[in-house]
């Protein structure tokens, strides 16, 4: 990202994000919730580990990682954030 | 063995270094900021304070019964992380604009400052937290027994409940602050967090890779049915427990405390959203294996809920078991210590201070005497708290499941929910609304889950709890209404949660909010767009009405200014002093600033003082003059321009009269030319005849002659009086005036044209105004005037027997000067013209004057201060008037 960010850039990256974080949560929340969490329900095991277990944790997985790539954007994005930082802030 | 007295030291040794931590952090935050603690780490560490010795023993023991189940309560957090955006946020910016200090204080901060809601929800608080306490206590009473073999539980409890209340008054009373933010506390929960993060993972891979060779050896033959439990996994329990975790996550007290009050930069929020769901994934991640090996290794009828320290003991793993001690110690304390100040918060705040500063009389209100009174009541509260999770264990005798006792708590504080998310996105939520669904589903928890969970011993009996209260099947708690087939979690989240938002929506419809309520509602639901980064806790608030206030004196002038904010203020309830700078004051304050500068350029530079943007003060008082100087040049440019109008105006009007003098000028010269003409040709023509033509008679040559000579004397006249027609209305000529009678004026004037009368035979007859008439004029003037006038009565009189009548009378002021004749007038195609130039009588063909007479007649008069007009009579004829000024009067 070059340090000159246009602010229609700007404008248009914080509702992307936006946009993105609701993704990420509204996949995340039902894939993890039933009906859909019903398909790793199968007997089956990869790399010796249930596909039940796995299938929740590799989805949460995608969500921490997809909650850190978002984070950043967003907290940068909320001017009145940074605002409330106070200045003795290390 | 670990030896009792080894693991004594350790925990006291472990006790002393987090209080070490607490201590040293708060003296030298109150010094100087620490660095690393302000760091988004430490704030996540301390939320983690979620994974409680539920987590520690309970998790494991959940997994060993139910298979995958207890990942729901780490699931649910994960996702209100995840989306801290839409939520978490909101309740963080609310929390620091507002200086809420817990889940009570927000709630009746948004309904309207409610004193009741604050209690409701404290006792509500106090309640659900009870078995959570008490959950801890069994807990580490249970790993006592563990290791020091089978002491009396009850004992070891009360031991470990005064012990954790003392550790908490210590910890969390030492000092206020008045944030209601404990530095010192947060980094020893950081630390403890560590510490408990540690051990776990340190026993889940000595588990999984010293007891068993691997996850797949693990999981090499495990059943389906050891993953999804006895039920249908993922089934309305699953999606019961995501809801309920996800709720305790924002609601629990303590989670509350130390993810919105704690808060020390809403930035650390984003960093959390990630974090936070990571150290639960690290603290998840053994309990499955953790639980399978010890099912597998340890004897039948062990308490799965132990096998975190059992594993290790069974093994002979000193260093472990003490590790793991310690991380379940870790887990209760920081549990018991955070929800204890939580609590014990809300209850010195909103039951404990405001019965005491009722029952103390006001005068003893010394700003000591009120903290100190705080601090007790807060140790009080400690001490009644871990009482009442002591009772609870005591009553309840210990609940075989960890997490069957935080369920009860989890769908406790969910009474909260509707109340808190109705506050913070929906203005219409009201007060009634908030109190009637807190009350409704704190009555159907009660009986559907938290008096069931004793098992008969505390006010319900086994069998009300197996057969409805008094045997009516009905009001079976656990069936209640005829709702069977359910399970016990699932069905009271289903009457308790649902009867509460229920009645919360139903009720908020039907109640309308008062001012107080509505201003506040307004502030939490549009935290963002109101109140603004500079978080508007009271003084900042204080300090934006300031701001606006000097704002529109500059731009409305003092008094007004002052007028319109003591009318703000009234309407708010304030006595004196200025208005919070609310939606509606700024709302009001734009309006009547728009009505100066404009409603735009009012609306920036209000929401720039009580919005967000960093402009200065300064710059916008800068704004401020300059439109007042604006103003002002627009005020005089307007002036101006009226101005300017008058004169345009008052230049067309001069112009439009010399466009008609012009032309009638031009008017004039044309006839001016027309009537030199006449004259003109005749005289050329006659000298060309008499120059080219010689046969031409003498007696012609005479005749021509004279002709010529007529014509000249007719030009010469023409020019004379054209000149002094000019000279008359130009004012030019000074006309000297003398006192005389009229009478003789008249008589003189009738002696000059008495030849022309008596040559056309008219009878003249006088009828004079007795006693001499005084008059100002010029004696000549006027007889020249009278002259032109009888020379015209004598020249136009048709009559056959032409009489001429002069009469000279007074009348008020006037003089009078009638000259009438019986020729019949002025006839009325051109009486309106008659004084105009070039003007002739209808005896065209007589004519010898060039119409000029009367033009001149009037000039005169009016030179001489007097007038000539056309009077008419009521016998449908006119005659001339000559009126002049009498100066005798």
């Amino acid at each position: 990202m070059s340090d000159e960010i246009k602010p229609t850039d700007l404008q248009l990256t914080r509702r992307k994000t936006l946009d993105r974080s609701i993704i990420l949560l509204v996949v995340g929340a039902v894939l993890l919730m039933p009906p859909i969490i019903g398909i790793s329900l199968v007997d089956m095991k990869i790399g010796g580990i249930p596909v039940t277990v796995l299938y929740v944790f590799v989805i949460w997985a995608f969500l921490i990682i997809g909650a850190a790539f978002l984070a950043r954007p967003l907290r940068d994005s909320d001017r009145d954030a940074a605002a409330n930082t106070p200045e003795n802030g290390s | 063995m670990l030896s009792v007295n080894v693991l004594f030291a350790a925990c006291i040794g472990y006790v002393i270094l987090l209080f070490l931590i607490a201590f040293i952090v708060d003296r030298r935050t109150r010094k100087k900021p620490i660095g690393w603690l302000h760091s988004p780490v430490v704030y996540t560490l301390s939320i983690s304070v979620y994974c409680t010795s539920w987590t520690f023993y309970g998790a494991v023991g959940s997994a060993a019964r139910n298979g995958f189940e207890f990942i729901t309560i780490y699931l649910g957090p994960t996702l209100v992380f995840v989306g801290w955006w839409w939520l978490l946020r909101k309740l963080v910016r609310i929390g620091r604009a507002h200086k809420i200090t817990s889940i009570a204080d927000l709630i009746s901060s948004r309904y309207g400052k409610s004193p009741s809601l604050a209690v409701i929800v404290t006792l509500i608080a106090v309640i659900a937290t009870t078995p959570y306490i008490a959950l801890q206590l069994q807990s580490v009473t249970r790993s006592y027994q563990v290791i020091a073999g089978e002491a009396d539980g009850v004992t070891t409890a009360f031991w470990v409940a005064a012990g954790m209340a003392l550790f908490t008054i210590l910890f969390g009373t030492r000092n206020l602050d008045a944030n209601e933010r404990h530095h010192g506390v947060v980094a020893a929960i950081a630390v403890e967090a560590i510490v408990k993060l540690f051990a776990l993972l340190a026993v889940g891979i000595f588990a999984t890779y010293s007891v068993a060779d691997g996850l797949s050896d693990i999981f090499d033959d495990v059943t389906m049915e050891a993953i999804r439990g006895s039920g249908d996994i993922f089934g309305p329990r699953w999606a019961t427990l995501m809801f309920l975790s996800a709720t305790a996550i924002i609601c629990l007290p303590r989670q509350f405390q130390v993810t919105v009050v704690e808060n020390i930069e809403e930035r650390h929020l984003a960093t959390a959203s990630w974090l936070f769901p990571l150290y639960l994934f690290g603290m998840t991640l053994f309990i499955m294996p953790i639980a399978l090996v010890g099912l597998d290794v340890m004897p039948t009828g062990s308490n799965p809920d132990l096998y975190v320290l059992t594993l290790p003991l069974a093994k002979q793993q000193n260093e472990l078991v003490l590790l793991a001690f310690l991380g379940g110690f870790s887990s209760a304390t920081s549990m018991v210590i955070l929800a204890a100040i939580a609590v014990s918060t809300m209850v010195s705040n909103h039951i404990v201070m405001p019965v005491a500063l009722r029952v103390i009389p006001a005068s003893n209100e010394v700003s000591g005497d009120v903290r100190n009174l705080l601090l007790t009541s807060r140790r009080i509260s400690i001490g009644l708290i871990l009482a009442l999770g002591f009772l609870y264990f005591y009553v309840s005798g210990g609940s075989d499941a960890l997490a069957a006792i935080g369920l009860i708590a989890f769908v406790g504080v969910a009474q909260f929910l509707p109340s808190l998310l109705g506050g913070v996105f929906w203005r219409g939520a009201t007060r009634a609304g908030a109190i009637t669904g807190l009350l409704i589903g704190f009555v159907f928890w009660v009986y559907t889950l938290f008096l069931p969970s004793f098992g008969g011993d505390f006010i319900l009996s086994a069998d009300a709890i197996k057969n409805g209260l008094w045997g009516i099947e009905v009001l079976r708690p656990q069936a209640l209404f005829g709702l069977t087939d359910m399970d016990p979690l699932v069905h009271a989240v289903v009457w308790s949660v649902g009867a509460n938002a229920l009645s919360f929506i139903v009720v908020s419809g039907l109640t309308r909010n008062n001012a107080l309520e509505h201003l506040q509602s307004t502030l939490f639901v549009d935290v963002f767009r109101s109140a603004g980064g500079a978080p508007t806790s009271f003084s900042n608030a204080a300090a934006d009405s300031e701001d606006l206030f000097v704002l529109a004196q500059r731009i409305l002038g003092a008094e007004p200014a002052r007028k319109l904010f003591d009318e703000m203020a009234q309407s708010q309830g304030l006595e004196k002093g200025l208005p919070h700078a609310s939606d509606i004051v700024i709302a009001r304050l734009e309006r009547e600033l728009s009505g100066s500068i404009g409603a735009a350029s009012a609306h920036a530079m209000v929401t720039r003082i009580a919005g967000r943007q960093t402009v200065g003060m300064m710059e916008l008082i800068d704004i401020a003059d300059e439109t007042q100087q604006l103003i002002e040049t627009s005020r005089q440019l307007s002036e101006k321009s009226e101005e300017l109008q008058n004169t345009a105006k008052q230049l067309r009007i001069v112009n439009e009269r010399l466009r008609t003098l012009d032309a009638q000028k031009d008017d004039f010269l044309s006839q001016v030319s027309h009537e030199l003409r006449t004259p003109m040709t005749s005289i050329r023509s006659f000298s060309e005849i008499l120059k080219n033509d010689p046969d031409i008679s003498e007696n012609d040559k005479t005749r021509f002659v004279s002709i010529i000579q007529d014509e000249s004397i007719r030009l010469t006249r023409l020019l004379d009086e054209i000149l002094d027609i000019s000279r008359l209305e130009a004012g030019m000529s000074q006309i000297k005036l003398r006192p005389m009678d009229a009478n003789d004026a008249v008589i003189g004037a009738l002696e000059t044209v008495s030849g022309t009368t008596r040559t056309a035979g008219v009878n003249v007859k006088t009828d004079l105004d007795d006693g001499p008439v005084h008059i100002l004029v010029n004696d000549d003037r006027l007889r020249q005037v009278m002259i032109n006038i009888l020379s015209n009565a004598v020249k136009y009189n048709s009559s056959p027997d032409p009489e001429i009548l002069v009469r000279t009378q007074r009348v008020n002021s006037s003089v009078f000067i009638d000259i009438i004749d019986n020729g019949g007038g002025v006839p009325p195609e051109i009486s309106g013209s008659i004084f105009d130039k070039f003007t002739r009588g209808h005896h065209e063909g007589s004519s010898d004057g060039a119409g000029l007479g009367l033009a001149i007649s009037l000039a005169i008069m009016r030179a001489m201060n007097g007038n000539l007009t056309l009077e008419h009579t009521p016998e449908n004829t006119n005659f001339f008037r000559i009126s002049l000024e009498n100066p005798t009067r």
